[in-house]
Parts: structure tokens; C-alpha cells; sequence
């Protein structure tokens, strides 16, 4: 993409002030039921962003014209890597209790094969989806995932348009929900929350960023042990990630899904 | 994480996106989100010149994990690497590394995210939101149940375990 649209000023000091005007507003706590939801500036950040957005709003085109908004989306990459270190800096510190909780760390990779138990079965039997359903359900969707599914079926198939559409919404939304059910989870203090910090590893960056900082903000006193924890297990992931989702969980849905699809409802979906 | 995928997603376009196969380009774009990193840090981290080492330290090892990807001979996403490369520097025998540990005390974790966010927001295309409107709802329930799926599981996994 063209450097001077990458570059353009209009652009970044959107992204400035928006950031400034979020972090001004700082953390919101809502009690909802027995728990309490955290509101982070990302949010804000985020809703700004998307108020601001030429292709929702073609008035903001005064402010933001929609090839500088094009041109938003390679940095989104680029700028998460700065947080990135800053995660791993939280982990250097923290290597002689991390090597202590490796056991859990490594096992609860297993976790994500937890993914499509509850999601595949709804999926197939209630919303009647066809072969999307594998790919939306065999994993969270993040670029590893897409690069099997692409190898393996095509992104044009169904399966290809199922893994993209959960990509969009974890790009769109995973973020704030990830964020949002840790918190709240970690105020219900039923699962240990070193546990809920090691589960935040599962997603992509800005995720886990959500995620266990979600957490730090439930638990002051722990917040370093927190951020280790979280960025060892997404370090993990990166690494097994891509074996166990190729190896074990895409054949897994596959099995799955034929089970399922022998029901009587998949019949029903097809003469409909 | 990029947000304009349905676009662009072929292997070859994601070739062009990764940082470490244009490191120019990677280390002006870098500088510019790094300063809207630094100001966003402003106000729940700490004051501009207090934070600067701390954000220059974080720019030098985001550009080492990105030329150790470009030149290593297998591939690993750049992530990875920058965050070996931190974690390395900040292990408790790196020479140095409570000095590194200081200054990076300045930078704010969430307050690093806040911009990234804001790109997010600003980056969604027409094409997002129209596919959102179509057939969003089916694929929104389905992905909040892979995310809810995966982190109980996760966490109730390691829950047991520690």
C-alpha cells in the first residue's frame, strides 16, 4: 500500500486523540447480577474508531476520506507488535514461576478443543448451518487457523466462508468480549483467576491484551503474575497451536460434524 | 490481526502484510504508532520524557524480533519473535535487564492498546459492515460460542491443574 496514505497525518491524529480522549475516561465498572462488567479505554477507543469510520458514516469522509481508513487496516498489525514486547517483557521477569505452573500451562492448551463441543452441535442443530460450521467451529479463527482451512479447502468453500466470518467478528468484537467475560468471570471467583489469565493465551493479541488486562484491573495485587501467565500461554499457543488444530481438532470436527449431520434436521435443511 | 481480510486474503497479499518482508517501511510505519502509543500513555502512564526510554525500548526490540524473522531460514509469525526477543531481555540474567525492567515500568500495558484499537475501529471496510448485515447474526452467536467454548475450557483445564 502507498506509503503517504499509511503516513497521512489526518489518520494518526484521529487515532491520537481518540486514544487520548479514551484513556481520559478511564475504567468504568457496571455490577450486572453477581458480577461486575469492566469497561476499558480500548472500548471507547474502539467505538470512536468505528463512529468515525467513513464506510459506516460517509459524513465523516470530511475528516477521514475512505482510502486513509483503507489504509488503517496494515497498521493495525504493526501497532499491536509494540504491545507485544511489552507483553513479553512481563514474562522474563516471571520465568521461575511460569516454569513452575508449566504443567497447567501446557495442558490447558487442550482447552482449545473445547472450542467446538458447544459451538458445533449449536450450530449444525440449531442455526442448520452446513460445512461452514467446521470451519467456523474447529478453532477461534485466528491467521494459523485460516492459513489450514485456505491450505486444506480452499477460502471459497464452505468451510473457508465459515472460518472468515469468525475471524471478522473476533477482529471486530473479540477484543471487547474476551475482556468482558474475563472480568466478569474473574468477579463471579469461581475458577482461579491464574487460571482465567493462563485461558486468555487462546486469542490473538489484542485479545490477550483485552483479556489479562481485564484481569489485572480485577486484581491489582496480582497483576504481574496475571500478565505472565497470559502472555506465556499465547506464546504457547503460537507455538503448539497450529499442530494440535491441524492434527487433532480439524479431524475432530470433521467426525463431529458427520455424526451430527445424520440427524433428521440436516435433511430437513436441505429440502427446504 | 488485520481487519481487511475478505479483500485480501490470499497468500500472497498476506505475504505482502507481513512486517518483517519490508523492513523500511515496517520501521518508519513503527515510529509513527509508537509516538500514538506514547501519547495515548500520557495520561494513565507516566509524562512524555519519563516514558521515553521505555518506548524506545520497545521500538528496538520490536525491529530486532522483525529482522530475526526476516533472516532466520524458517518461518515463525513476527509476533513470536518479538516477543522471544522481550522476554529475553528481561530475563533475570540479561545484562542490564532490571534497568530494561524500569523503564519499561513507564509504559502503561493497557495504555499501548488503546491506538491499536482506535486503527481497528477506523480500518472496518464497507465490505465488513455489509457482510455483517447479511448473514452477521448466525456467524455472531457461533463465534461467541467458540470464544465462551474455548476460554471456559481453557481456564477450567488449568483451574484443575493448579
Amino acid at each position: 500500500m502507498d506509503m503517504k496514505l499509511l503516513l497521512d497525518w489526518r489518520l494518526h491524529l484521529t487515532v491520537v486523540l481518540a486514544s487520548l480522549l479514551a484513556e481520559a475516561i478511564g475504567i468504568l465498572r457496571i455490577p450486572l447480577g453477581p458480577g461486575t462488567l469492566l469497561l476499558l479505554p480500548l472500548f471507547y477507543a474502539f467505538l470512536i474508531g468505528v463512529l468515525l469510520n467513513p464506510h459506516l458514516f460517509s459524513g465523516m469522509q470530511r475528516i477521514i476520506p475512505k482510502r486513509v481508513s483503507n489504509a488503517a487496516g496494515p497498521l493495525i498489525m504493526i501497532s499491536i507488535l509494540p504491545f507485544i514486547a511489552k507483553f513479553g517483557s512481563t514474562i522474563g521477569p516471571a520465568i521461575e514461576q511460569i516454569i513452575a505452573a508449566g504443567p497447567a500451562l501446557i495442558l490447558q492448551e487442550l482447552g482449545n478443543l473445547g472450542t467446538m463441543l458447544l459451538a458445533l452441535p449449536f450450530a449444525v442443530l440449531v442455526l442448520r448451518m452446513g460445512r461452514e460450521a467446521i470451519g467456523a467451529t474447529y478453532s477461534i479463527a485466528r491467521e494459523p487457523n485460516i492459513a489450514i482451512i485456505s491450505d486444506k479447502y480452499g477460502l471459497r468453500s464452505p468451510e473457508g466462508i465459515g472460518i472468515m466470518g469468525v475471524y471478522v467478528v473476533g477482529t471486530m468484537f473479540g477484543t471487547l468480549y474476551f475482556a468482558l467475560m474475563a472480568g466478569y468471570l474473574a468477579s463471579l471467583d469461581v475458577l482461579d483467576i491464574r487460571a482465567l489469565a493462563m485461558a486468555c493465551g487462546v486469542g490473538s493479541g489484542s485479545m490477550v491484551a483485552a483479556c489479562s488486562g481485564a484481569l489485572a484491573e480485577a486484581a491489582p495485587h496480582l497483576r504481574d503474575e496475571l500478565l505472565a501467565f497470559s502472555g506465556a500461554s499465547n506464546l504457547l499457543t503460537y507455538a503448539t497451536g497450529l499442530y494440535v488444530s491441524l492434527f487433532i481438532a480439524l479431524p475432530a470436527a470433521e467426525w463431529l460434524y458427520k455424526r451430527l449431520g445424520g440427524a433428521p434436521l440436516q435433511e430437513v435443511r436441505h429440502e427446504s | 490481526m488485520k481487519a481487511d481480510t475478505t479483500s485480501a486474503l490470499n497468500a500472497e497479499a498476506l505475504e505482502e502484510l507481513r512486517p518483517e518482508q519490508q523492513l523500511g517501511k515496517t520501521a518508519l510505519l513503527l515510529a509513527v504508532v509508537c509516538v500514538a502509543a506514547w501519547f495515548s500513555n500520557m495520561i494513565n502512564g507516566a509524562p512524555l520524557l519519563q516514558a521515553l526510554p521505555g518506548m524506545i525500548l520497545l521500538y528496538a526490540m520490536v525491529m530486532l524480533g522483525l529482522v530475526i524473522g526476516r533472516f532466520v531460514p524458517f518461518y515463525l509469525p513476527s509476533v513470536a519473535w518479538v516477543s522471544l526477543v522481550s522476554i529475553a531481555m528481561t530475563l533475570p540474567f540479561f545484562p542490564g535487564n532490571a534497568w530494561i525492567v524500569g523503564q519499561l515500568a513507564h509504559v502503561n500495558f493497557l495504555a499501548v492498546v488503546t491506538p491499536v484499537l482506535a486503527y481497528a475501529g477506523l480500518a472496518l471496510t464497507g465490505r465488513e459492515f455489509t457482510m455483517f448485515r447479511q448473514t452477521g447474526w448466525k456467524l455472531v452467536i457461533v463465534s461467541l460460542l467458540v470464544f465462551t467454548g474455548t476460554f471456559v475450557a481453557s481456564a477450567f483445564i488449568a483451574h484443575l491443574i493448579i
